[in-house]
């Protein structure tokens, strides 16, 4: 196992420097770690630390965000199939995020109104779960994906308004997901957050793991139940919301990542937690330095790529299991 | 060890059981009876502290058992439910494992030295010690019927109560786990399972709790208990017993 995560930690590392190669200026790998060793060398250097770096840096934040918080929810409702946005976190902050743009709010406010309107997107859907002290996993999947229609009308309206106005561009960028345009400043908004999530989510691995027998059995063996569904709810929800306000809607890495850990690591949810940060986080590097590239250099917004990437590999492995399961 | 006083449960806000006083001590085996929606499931959870009492009191070694914290409760009695399971990629050993869990902290990542061993020892007691690594989607209704008593022996618990542990299993696993039980009854720990067959109950019991009509019918030594009268007030069935070569009594709903 040990093996294991340091193969991973040293893929996500080599990923992580094959990305600072790429951008729109041309940089041998010796300027770059010259300009490493001395971050106050000339533009070389300014590039490398100003911009390629930050945006490494939030592209692992945001993928190890959504990982962890589709590995946690995934487990908590016994459902592979589940991703991070499930709780209506991302409708929320979108809602919130395309009315401030198109109303004109500052751009320094809208990343956090996209927080708390995803935060509270999903209190709201988990009290519409509640059932005595404990969540209902039906009702918290109906809830979710009927706020997240309502608020995917909502913008489909704005949209239809704002059209050929100043705001739509920005608007639709963000709803596309992207890295662009996002400083430390951002991140370090969002990390307290995310790092709060990342802890409460580390501290309910035992109780995931009991979880996965169902809550009936989790209940026998002295699991608090309702205590251990609402701390993995709002860890997954912070990280979510953490996630969404820095990069937009990102999809796919929160479904797809906990799979592949799963197949690497087991079930253990101690295990599936931190491969799933480490191999989102190098997912999402990845993606971004090729929508980078690809079209160079015109961006493909880094949530179509994932999904041009992710909905095959998902039906791959879908498939691949079926097939398994068949044989 | 239990008390329980004027007990009522509801489910849904119905009322199914009311009234219910009594006791069960160390080292009992007690077979629970009654027809489906009786009440027997819940009651038995009610014992356990997993379903709230609407009225009266369940007391362990004379501590309500609503004052218990749920792991301290785990560490006293350990609650088998058959219910199925989507187990992912789980192994048998990783299953079990999820016994020692009221023994950690609730955030503990790393196990104790004895968890090892209680765990090798909970699987030595269900004879599945060479299952440990086979994935428990692969087994059979009565080897996962065997690993759910694994995980609850795992919790180290000194009572094991235990909802229909026999249904869905074919004769011999059936007897196999209720024999696995008076083992554990041997080894000092009390025993309370929900039974569906009075033979059974005979056979691997020390005492029956028969409900119907919302209330114990009767709750006594098995010979007491399972006889064709309160059967058939208990089932609304015409009951018939014989005595077989070997001596033993068996009870049997009468044909037509």
């Amino acid at each position: 196992m040990i093996l294991r995560f340091a193969a991973l930690a040293a893929g996500l590392l080599a990923v992580a420097a094959g990305a600072l190669l790429v951008g729109g200026t041309e940089l041998s790998p010796g300027a770059i770690g010259n300009a490493l060793l001395h971050p106050n060398s000339g533009e070389v250097a300014t590039i490398v630390w100003q911009l390629r770096l930050p945006r490494i840096a939030i592209g692992a934040f945001v993928g190890a965000a959504l990982a962890i918080a589709g590995a946690l929810l995934q487990g908590l409702l016994r459902n592979p199939l589940v991703d991070p946005y499930l709780t209506g976190v991302s409708a929320g902050a979108a809602v919130a995020i395309v009315l401030s743009i198109s109303a004109g709010v500052a751009a320094a406010a809208v990343p956090a109104l996209g927080f708390a309107a995803g935060l509270a997107t999903a209190v709201t859907v988990a009290a519409l779960a509640r059932r005595g002290a404990s969540l209902d996993a039906t009702r918290l999947i109906l809830a979710g994906v009927s706020l997240s229609s309502l608020f995917a009308a909502v913008i489909a309206l704005v949209l239809t308004r704002v059209q050929g106005g100043g705001s739509a561009p920005a608007i639709v960028s963000w709803l596309a997901g992207t890295l662009s345009g996002r400083s430390m400043g951002d991140m370090f908004f969002a990390a307290p957050y995310a790092l709060l999530g990342a802890i409460l989510a580390f501290l309910s691995a035992p109780a995931l793991n009991a979880l996965r027998l169902g809550d009936v059995r989790a209940a026998a063996v002295g699991v608090d139940v309702g205590r251990a569904q609402w701390t993995i709810l709002a860890s997954s929800s912070l990280l979510a919301a953490s996630a969404v306000t820095l990069s937009g809607t990102i999809g796919f890495v929160g479904l797809i990542v906990p799979h592949v850990a799963r197949r690497m690591v087991g079930s253990d949810a101690r295990y599936v937690l931190a491969a799933s940060a480490l191999l989102g986080a190098a997912l999402t590097i990845v993606a971004d330095a090729l929508s980078r590239t690809l079209l160079a250099p015109a961006e493909i917004p880094i949530g179509v790529l994932l999904a041009f990437i992710g909905v095959p590999a998902f039906l791959y492995l879908y498939l691949r299991d079926r097939r398994t399961a068949a044989a | 060890m239990i008390a329980v006083r004027d007990l009522a449960l509801r489910v849904g806000g119905k009322p199914l059981l009311a009234s219910m006083s009594f006791e069960i001590g160390a080292g009992e085996f007690v077979g629970i009876l009654g027809r489906n929606g009786a009440g027997k499931t819940t009651l038995l959870r009610a014992l356990a502290g997993l379903h709230p009492a609407d009225g009266g009191s369940v007391a362990l070694n004379s501590r309500g058992i609503g004052a218990f914290s749920p792991a301290e409760r785990s560490r006293a009695i350990a609650f088998v439910t058959s219910d199925d399971v989507f187990a992912d990629r789980l192994t048998v050993r990783e299953v079990v494992a999820a016994g020692r869990y009221p023994h950690h902290r609730w955030w503990q990542w790393t196990q104790e030295p004895h968890d090892a061993q209680a765990i090798a020892g909970a699987l030595g007691a269900v004879e599945l010690q060479s299952f440990a690594d086979r994935e428990f989607a692969t087994l059979s209704s009565g080897e996962r019927q065997r690993v759910w008593i694994a995980l609850a022996i795992a919790q180290e618990a000194p009572l094991l109560f235990l909802d229909e542990p026999t249904s869905h299993l074919d004769l011999r696993a059936a007897q196999h786990i209720l024999a696995l039980l008076r083992q554990q009854v041997k080894a000092g720990k009390t025993v309370v399972c929900v039974l569906h067959d009075p033979n059974e109950a005979a056979a691997y019991a020390d005492r029956a709790m028969l409900l119907a009509g919302g209330r114990i019918l009767a709750f006594e030594e098995n010979q007491r208990v399972l006889t064709p009268g309160l059967l058939e007030q208990a089932y609304g069935l015409k009951m018939e017993s014989v005595i077989t070569a070997a001596g033993t009594r068996r009870i049997f709903p009468s044909a037509g």
